[in-house]
Formats: C-alpha cells, structure tokens, sequence
C-alpha cells in the first residue's frame, strides 16, 4: 500500500468515527461524544490532506484528474467547509451528514476506481492543460463552492426539520438538540455568501482558457458548462431572495434543497470537455 | 464518627404551613441557630443546618452517642417559637450510609420538588460555607459536604438533569431560544399585565431581550408592570401598531374574543422588514389569538396547553435520567463509606504505628546526639531528615496495606488490623502523631 493509499485508508475510518459520535452526540448529548468526534474530524481531514498531497507528490500534479480523485477532494472540503462551520458557529448538528458523506465520497471513488498510476498516461494536451494554474484554479473553485452549497443544503434541511417541529408541536423534545433557526439560517447564508463567488471566480477561470481556444468544440453546449450556469443562477436567485426581496427563510431553504440535486449533477455528469485523464 | 441528619421537607409530607414554622431562611436565623447548636453539642460535634423553601434538615457528626429524639428536640428549640409539637410527625431521621445518601440527592436535586432543579446544589453549598464560618464544621462534614457537592456537579455534567423546562415561563424562553438563538435585539410585547404574563415575561427578560412593551387596559398597571420590567407602557387600544416591531408577542388578557387576528397578523407581516419569525405565546383562557394565526409562514404560535406539553416532556425526560442518577448516587454513597469506613479503621493504627516509629527515632537521636556532640547543627538537621526519610519509605508499604484491611468487610478487617497491631508490637491506645515528638523531629515533620 502506498503512502497516499494508508493515509485514505485512516481517513476513511476517522470520518466513519467522527460521523458516529456527532450522531451519537446528538441523540445522547454527551460532551465527551462531541469532543471525540470533532476530533475524529479534525484527524480525518489531516490524514485525508496527507493523502491529497502524497498524492499530488506521486503524480507529479494537480489530483483530479479521474472521478476518484475529484470525489476525494470534494469529500476534502467538505470535511473542511464543516470544520469551520463548527469551529465558528458551534453547528455540530451537521457533523453526522458532512463526515458521513465525506466518508460515503471516498468511498464511493475507491469504489469506482480511475486513479492513474504513477507514470501512467496522460494526454499532452491534458498534461498541459493541468499544468495550468488557471485549471487548477477551476476545479479546486468550484469543488470548494460544491462543498459550500452542500453544506448549505444540510442548514436548509435542518431548519425546515426544526419549522416543522416548532409548528406541528411533535417531538418538542429534540428542540434541545437542535440549534436556533436563527443561526442556522444564518450559517446557510454565509455558506452561500463563500459558495458563490467562489463558483464565479471557478467558472471564469474555466471561461479563460476556453476565450483563448483552448477547449474542444461544443464546450458551450457541455451538459457540465450549462448545468455550472444552473447552479450559478439558482444560488444567485437565493442570493437576490435573501437580500433584496426579503423572502422567509422557509422559502429560501426551498430554493437551498433545490440547488444540492443541481450542484450533484454538475459533480458526477460526463462530459468531453471537462475530461483529464 | 456516626452521621445523623434529622428534619422535615415536602417528600416527608410536610406542607408548607408546616415547612415555614421550622425555616431558619433569614442569615440571621441561620446564624442564630448555628449559635445555639454549638452551645447545646458542646463543641463535641460537626453540624450543618439546611434550610430552603422545601426542607429543614440538619446534618449532624458526632463522635457521641446522641439519639434522634435529642437531636430532633435541640432542633425544634432552635426554632424557639410557640409548640412545635405538631411538627413531629412530619420529622425523619437517617443515620449513617442513608444520610450522606440522602445529602447526595438533595444536592443533586433528585429530593427536589421541581426534580432535576440546580438551585438546590447552591443552596447546599452556602449552608455548609456558613455554618464552616460558624466554626461547626470538621474533616467528617468536610469530606461529606465536598463529596455531595462533587456528585451533584457529576449528575449535572453528565445526565444534564436540570435541562428542559419547569415552568410555562420557562418553556416560553426555550421556545424562543430554539428559534432566536441569543435574546439580544428583540423586542416582547405583553398584552395583559396579569401575574401569568409577568413570570413569563421575567423569564424572557433572563433569555436577554433587549425591550419590552406592555400593553393593558388599566393603563396605570401596565406602567406599573412596565417599570418593574424596565420596559415601556403603551395604550391598549394601539397595541396593532407595535405588533411589527415585536418579535415576541405574549397574550395573557381576560378578554371573551381573540383580540389577536389573523388578518391582523398578515398585515403586520406584510409591515414587517425583517425577515425574523414571529412568536406568539397566548397563556390566555380563553385564547387571545386565532388559532388560524399558527398556519402563517414564519409565525409560531404557542397556547398554554403547548407550553403544557413541553414541560411534560422535559418532565418525563428528566424522570428517565434520574432513574440513572438515582443509580449512580448509590454507587457514590456506597463508596463514600466504604473510604470513610476504611479511614476510621485504619487512622488510629496509623497514628499508633507512626508515633511509635517516631518515639523510636526520638531517642535514638537522643543517645547519638551524646556521643557525637562535635557534630554541628546542620549535620543533626541532615541526620534527622535523614531519619524521617527511612520513617516515611519504611511506612509505606504497611500503610497501604493497612489502608486495604481497613476497607475490606468488617470482620475481616478488624481481624487483620488486630494481627497487625500484634506484629508491630502496637497497644490498643490510639496516640496522637505528634505525642511523644520532640521539637527538633516535629519541625522536620512540619518541613515533610
């Protein structure tokens, strides 16, 4: 096994361990669980970075170029995205669903296979391309918006669980688990705030090397170019219903449940212009 | 030294008629009773006297044979106030393991009426610091009071029984901290200025609101409300007006009809710039606000019965974590007297063996100082520290293990300390650690 290989391996088994406890946390309450599993957390995302960069050592570039290695950074910043989250706004609640996919991601990409090995292949005309910081740059803007918007998605869900229970009067007795509506409506706007100028600046920085000639023909029409304007327009709609036409937050946690089959698609669609390896 | 607590409180079925006669709840009382206690035990005994709203108990270790009925008519005299005989059968009394059993659930709030409440660990702790400042308390009260006072903190650390709500006030301010986070910012407006909306309002003004409103048709009672909440008195009739600017509307009028409707509140949310939900508490019977409000986007409307519903919840929630505290003060109690037991075993043994080792040290320091008398004073204080380090390191190991004896069963253990006595060659006296030490050993002692 390669260091990258063990270093994903422990990953692996620290998100599967952080998302237990937070989840064993919520239900019990223990301070003791929630320490454990932010821990957990904080050694998953240091292992699974260890392996990132073994692996960008090993490659000698930028790792995304098969499905595995996308999902792996994805499941990165994920862990990361949830990791501020809790450090700023103590949202522990979304401990079990960001770890656990996080978890589900790696798992999924070791599933699917696709990493290039060592020496392996790669086209020049793709060699070049992620030689390109301007590329680089797309990807990791976008993967990172991803994990902002998925994360944002867990707010929406959370606060609409949260509505439900204080309108319907059923189970009042998680209300104690559960943190305001206010903050989490809040932590889902700011995600959103980080998230979208971060799909901006990623679909520019992919726009760049298109302007200069440098993608295939029908790039505009890639089903991945039109569904990263989808996703652009529908958070920029919850945006523009957030802070101008002053929706409720019911409504805008509408619009944020919307956008996470959108912001999948875009992640998992093939599609010719947007292949490395 | 055997522990008795005697008294009365609201689980021996005493009412509060009767809880009041027997209250020392003013420190002057207190104090007083404190006083008296010392004079009638003689100094011959460690006491702590609780008093609260719910009991009287008064904790008492002594190494004197005194029976309940004496302690129980100090007590009563302490009162000094009329025939208290009719107290009588509401006073209990539990020696030994019961009663520092007991003191670990009163501390924990597991004897309280309201159970789970915290108030109560406090309570526990000012009693025992007063009657500390009072001079009535030794190391048997010491170690009981700081035990009970430690449990307490584990059962609210790790069972969290004081979580949930104990009052309609209080479940209001849960409620709306579940959907503002922090009170700051907020602004109550109570419709009504009866007792109902003034706890509940109190109990928002604790959850951090920044103002409040009060709107009532005595408009003199609403400022007089007001002002006792530091907030604002408004005229009833314009209280439409100021429902945008709540975010927290508490409804306790005696009117026949909704005053609160549903256009109404359509209307004000149309008004409203803020994008904040509204909560609407109506402790009002019968209700003050249109039950169709409720169905509105972003408004969450609370009647009494909800709030009702809640403190139920928390109620049962709290049962089922006492079950585990009630297990896990048993485990606790049982092991405070076992430690307690093995030290009363196992001190005057100690104490016998070290004074011994100590005498021995003494004179042999004494012959050797006539034979050496060249030698200088810091050679004698090197030989005695000396000394002392071989007393320590040689003691060691048959403290420990006298110490095991001593928390074994009792038979046993007494079996084992008698053999040990014999093989060290110890009387059945106890001596004192300091008996028969000379100075110079004693000052080496204190610098150990």
């Amino acid at each position: 096994m390669t260091g990258s290989g063990l270093c994903l391996t422990l990953t692996v088994i620290l998100y599967l361990a952080g998302a237990a406890l937070l989840a064993a946390n919520l239900l019990l309450r223990r301070p003791l669980l929630l320490t454990i599993g932010r821990i957990a957390g904080i050694g998953g995302a240091l292992c699974h970075f260890a392996a990132i960069g073994l692996r960008c050592m090993e490659l000698h570039r930028a790792p995304f170029t098969s499905p595995a290695e996308s999902l792996s950074l994805l499941a990165w910043s994920l862990a990361i995205a949830f990791l501020i989250t809790e450090a700023f706004w103590k949202l522990s609640v979304a401990g079990p669903f960001a770890l656990g996919l996080s978890f589900l991601l790696v798992l999924l990409g070791a599933a699917l296979g696709g990493h290039h090995a060592p020496g392996a292949n790669v086209a020049d005309h793709h060699e070049e391309l992620l030689a390109s910081n301007v590329i680089s740059l797309h990807i990791t803007a976008i993967i990172a918006s991803i994990a902002a918007f998925v994360l944002a998605f867990c707010c929406a869900a959370f606060y609409l669980i949260e509505h439900r229970i204080l309108k319907s009067k059923n189970g009042l007795k998680w209300l104690d688990r559960l943190p305001s509506l206010r903050l989490i409506e809040s932590t889902a706007f700011t995600l959103v705030s980080i998230g979208f100028p971060l799909l901006t600046l990623g679909i520019l920085a992919g726009l760049t090397p298109a302007v200069r000639g440098g993608l295939p023909e029908g790039w505009l029409t890639d089903p991945k170019t039109l569904l990263a304007f989808m996703v652009w327009l529908i958070y920029g709609v919850y945006l523009i219903a957030r802070l101008v036409l002053n929706w409720t937050p019911v409504r805008t946690a509408g619009i944020l449940l919307a956008g996470l089959p959108l912001c999948l698609l875009l992640f998992l669609i093939p599609s010719n212009a947007h292949r490395f390896g | 030294m055997p522990l008795t607590v005697v008294g009365l409180s609201h689980s021996t079925g005493a009412p509060v008629e009767m809880r009041e006669r027997l209250a020392f709840t003013s420190s002057g009382a207190l104090q007083r009773a404190l006083a008296y206690f010392k004079d009638a035990l003689r100094n011959e005994a460690e006491c702590v006297l609780i008093s609260t709203c719910n009991r009287t108990e008064w904790f008492v270790s002594s190494a004197l044979e005194i029976s309940s009925d004496s302690l129980i008519e100090i007590l009563l005299s302490a009162r000094g106030e009329g025939n208290l005989d009719d107290l009588r059968p509401y006073l209990n009394e539990r020696r030994g393991h019961k009663a520092a059993e007991h003191l670990f659930r009163v501390a924990s709030g597991l004897d309280s009426m309201i159970l789970g409440e915290t108030d109560v660990a406090r309570q526990v702790k000012e009693a025992y610091a007063t009657a500390t400042e009072a001079g009535l308390c030794g190391p048997n009260l010491n170690s009981l009071f700081h035990e009970a006072l430690r449990v307490a903190k584990r059962i609210r650390t790790e069972l969290d029984l004081g979580r949930g709500a104990f009052s309609v006030g209080h479940a209001a301010a849960d409620v709306a901290r579940n959907i503002f986070g922090a009170g700051s910012g907020r602004t109550v407006l109570l419709l009504g200025a009866g007792d109902m909306s003034e706890t509940t309002a109190r109990h928002l003004t604790s959850f951090g609101v920044s103002s409040i409103l009060v709107a009532n048709r005595t408009y003199d009672r609403a400022i007089q409300l007001a002002e006792s909440l530091n907030g604002r008195a408004i005229h009833y009739d314009r209280f439409p007006e100021f429902l945008a600017t709540a975010d927290i509307v508490i409804s306790s009028t005696s009117s026949p009809h909704p005053i609160v409707t549903r256009v109404m509140v359509e209307n004000v949310l149309k008004k409203r710039r803020r994008r904040d939900p509204l909560f609407l508490i109506d402790i009002a019977v019968p209700r003050d606000i249109e039950s169709s409000v409720g169905e509105l986007d972003d408004v969450y409307l609370y009647d009494i019965d909800d709030l009702q519903q809640l403190i139920e919840s928390d109620l049962a929630e709290r049962r089922r974590r006492a079950v585990h505290a009630e297990t896990m003060i048993h485990e606790e109690a049982r092991a405070y007297t076992a430690r307690q037991k093995s030290r009363e075993a196992a001190t005057p043994i100690l104490n016998s063996l070290r004074s011994k080792q100590r005498a021995i040290f003494a004179s042999e320091l004494t012959r050797l100082q006539k034979r050496l008398p060249h030698l200088s004073p810091e050679d004698w204080k090197a030989i005695e520290a000396f000394a002392t380090a071989v007393e320590n390191k040689t003691l060691h190991s048959p403290t420990v293990k006298i110490k095991e004896y001593a928390a074994g069963d009792a038979e046993d253990s007494a079996m084992k300390i008698a053999a040990a006595r014999e093989l060290f060659g110890l009387d059945n006296e106890e001596v004192k650690p300091s008996d028969e030490i000379p100075a110079s050993m004693q000052a080496i002692g204190e610098r150990q």
